[in-house]
């Protein structure tokens, strides 16, 4: 049981901040994609724009990882 | 780094400013800047007639940029630099020359375009005739029906259907309706109803929305069996007709063209000079011109004026005291092998002058990250490999040969890192090769690679904050130490965990803990009260590093799984098959994101600590050589 609890935890970990990232990056997207037209210079910030949310999902990664490993040992 | 500049002071007789300004363009290093304030001294206003000129020799341009691109010779270069200035002779007749080509090119484009359009239509109709030609040919034998012709889009089977029954409704059995798919996939549809009827029934098809083909009336005839064979032979016509445009393009491109792209480099060079006129600041009888030129080339350009204009015109170097060096303009100078990653800082606003350049950390840590990330001897190989080619199709100064260049060492380090972690195509080298990790495991060691991944961050922000003292110790000194001490608690920090998990011995605990309580109060008098978010935002920019670990975890794991398709699906070949399709994604995947990521923790997480954007580039009077340097409206 405690398996399941820990191996739920870190799918959650990962989904959650996944799903946030997700919805981040669907307002990020049209919105730098439609300020480009307007201003093709700006392909940098859209870059770090769309890289941002990404820190959610990644940093959820490294909690899911870290829950898996801390009950391994 | 950013190489130094002088300001210089250039003071003539009025009546030479026109003649100065002749020589500073053919010299190509003076970046004009508005003379500062100094006594009895007026911004030089353009004169009526010169404002004139301006607009006039604008439009101009623009019709000779507009008649280049018509005759698609936009790619040209203008004149060396150096060559006689043009007369105003010259000038009016590249404007008439620009107007007239534009005029015979657009004329030449417009009658391509109607050609086009006319082979277009009569191919229709040939469809149309095609599918039809008995029942067209016998349309001359019915005196009292009209026929209409109807192009449906395919599968448009409902709207026959419904046509058909309002037909019905509309007039009863007193029409036929005859379909027909076509080559292209719509359907043909030919109604021939009673004369009296037709009135109704072109209401109704106008009320369904059908498309109608009526018979042109230029091709003459109230039917198309009449209309047909002109339309047949107008189509033989039509492409010697558009050969003969092409030749006359041709012709008018090779008679002008060059002529055009002497008269583009001559208006723009006449334009800057009026543009130019502005930035000087004249009395009754003399004039002043200042502006920035790279601190070694001073000399020449001195000794080029002094050399023209002899005692007429004197130079002076303005002292550093007496300019604020955001004001000055940026030009980046790094050795050879650094360079290419300049493209990287020009995706940024440029630094201010007298700050640091972060190009050479760049070029150090951006294909580190990268190569940690990628960490794969076989994709590694295979990037090295598109980098070369790309090297070879690019030519030296382009933006694709810079990229080439940045791949090159992202290449080497993916390589280096492959083999650290015994990875080639994931576990394929292993597998086949036997080929073992030297530092670690990515599939298995996951703990180790995320402690090296927050460790190089916790590097790189200390670099980083380390560079904001050096960046800002003369400007902001109290900024300068805000930064210091924040770089001081993060090594504090780092040194108080490893003590904690005994990597450090336990003694080393309670000393640091003790010089951090005492360099917290510390910060928050340098900083203000933000001192702790910004230090917990600063920590939370070393957490971030933790990307390269999760990253490169993902592009390893997807690798086994493609590499894992060969024995899992039945047949071999397919097996195989599917695992080069994944690993092409999984290619493709780690190209992409270790790049954005790379980049991210640069300009977010590095360059936050120190770097200084808004720089003016350095944008020197000159003779105009590329497009992109069209003046300003």
């Amino acid at each position: 049981m405690t398996i399941l609890f820990t191996v739920l935890a870190a799918a959650l970990a990962v989904a959650i901040p996944a799903l946030a990232t997700a919805w981040a990056q669907s307002r990020i997207g049209p919105a730098i994609a439609a300020s480009m037209a307007e201003k093709p210079e700006l392909s940098t910030t859209a870059v770090l724009m769309i890289a941002i949310p990404e820190t959610m999902v990644i940093l959820g990664f490294v909690v899911a990882v870290l829950i898996l490993f801390s009950k391994a040992a | 780094m950013i190489i130094e500049m002088s300001k210089v002071r250039i003071l003539g007789p009025r009546d030479r400013l026109a003649d100065v300004l002749r020589s500073l363009q053919d010299i190509g290093v003076l970046h004009l800047a508005p003379p500062g304030a100094l006594p009895r001294l007026a911004p030089l206003q353009l004169s009526s007639s010169q404002e004139r000129e301006r607009r006039h020799l604008r439009d101009g341009l623009e019709n000779v940029q507009r008649a280049l691109g018509e005759l698609g010779l936009t790619a040209g270069q203008g004149p060396s630099a150096g060559g006689a200035a043009p007369s105003p002779a010259d000038l009016v007749r590249w404007v008439r020359l620009g107007w007239r080509v534009r005029r015979a090119a657009e004329r030449l484009k417009a009658r391509g375009a109607a050609l086009e359009e006319e082979r277009a239509l009569i191919l229709k109709y040939q469809h149309f005739f095609s599918a039809f030609r008995s029942l067209l040919e016998s349309e001359a034998r019915w005196p009292n029906a009209t026929a209409y012709h109807v192009l449906l889009k395919s599968g448009d089977t409902e709207t026959i259907r419904r046509l058909r029954t309002s037909l019905t409704a509309l007039i009863g059995d007193e029409f036929q309706l005859y379909a027909q798919p076509l080559p292209s996939g719509e359907t043909a549809l030919l109604v021939v109803v009673s004369a009296q009827a037709a009135g109704r029934v072109e209401r109704l098809l106008a009320e369904a929305r059908v498309q109608e083909i009526p018979v042109p009336e230029t091709y003459g005839g109230k039917s198309l069996t009449e209309a047909i064979p002109r339309m047949l032979l107008r189509l033989g016509e039509i492409p010697g007709e558009m050969q003969a445009v092409q030749r006359e393009r041709d012709a008018l491109a090779k008679s002008h063209g060059a002529e055009l792209r002497r008269a583009r480099a001559g208006l723009h060079d006449r334009l800057r000079e009026l543009e130019a006129l502005p930035l000087s600041g004249v009395t009754p009888h003399a004039f002043v011109l200042e502006g920035w030129v790279p601190a070694d080339g001073r000399g020449d350009l001195e000794a080029r004026l002094t050399a023209t204009f002899g005692e007429d015109v004197a130079v002076s170097e303005i002292s550093k005291e007496e300019w604020k060096s955001e004001e000055a303009p940026v030009v980046l100078s790094n050795p050879r092998l650094l360079r290419p990653f300049e493209t990287l800082i020009r995706l940024m606003p440029l630094p201010h002058y007298g700050t640091i350049d972060p190009t050479p950390f760049v070029a150090v840590f951006f294909p580190a990250f990268f190569g940690l990330m990628m960490g794969d001897v076989g994709y590694g190989v295979v990037l090295a490999a598109l980098g070369l080619v790309l090297h070879a199709r690019s030519k030296p100064g382009t933006l694709l040969r810079n990229v080439s260049e940045i791949i090159g060492p992202c290449a080497l380090f993916s390589i280096i890192a492959g083999l650290l972690y015994g990875e080639l195509f994931g576990d394929l080298g292993t597998r086949w090769l036997g080929l073992k990790p030297i530092l670690f495991s990515r599939e298995e060691a996951l703990i180790p690679f995320l402690l090296l991944a927050v460790a190089l961050g916790a590097v790189h922000i200390v670099l980083g904050l380390g560079l904001g003292v050096a960046s800002n110790i003369r400007r902001h000194p109290r900024a300068a130490l805000g930064r210091g001490v924040s770089a001081v608690m993060i090594v504090l920090i780092v040194l108080a965990l490893l003590a904690a998990v005994d990597v450090l011995p336990k003694s080393f605990f309670t000393p640091v803990v003790i010089a951090l309580l005492v360099a917290f109060p510390v910060l928050i008098v340098l900083e203000g009260v933000v001192a702790p978010i910004e230090l917990l935002s600063t920590l939370g920019n070393i957490l971030s590093y933790a990307r390269i670990m999760a990253l490169g975890v993902a592009s390893v794991m997807l690798a086994v799984v493609a590499n894992r398709m060969v024995g899992a699906i039945g047949s071999v070949t397919v097996g195989i098959l599917f695992a080069l399709l994944f690993h092409l994604v999984n290619f493709a995947i780690a190209l992409f994101s270790p790049t954005i990521h790379a980049l991210r923790l640069h300009y977010v997480e590095f360059f936050g600590k120190f770097y200084s954007p808004g720089g003016v580039r350095y944008e020197p009077f000159g003779h105009w050589t590329r497009d992109t340097a069209t003046p300003a409206p």
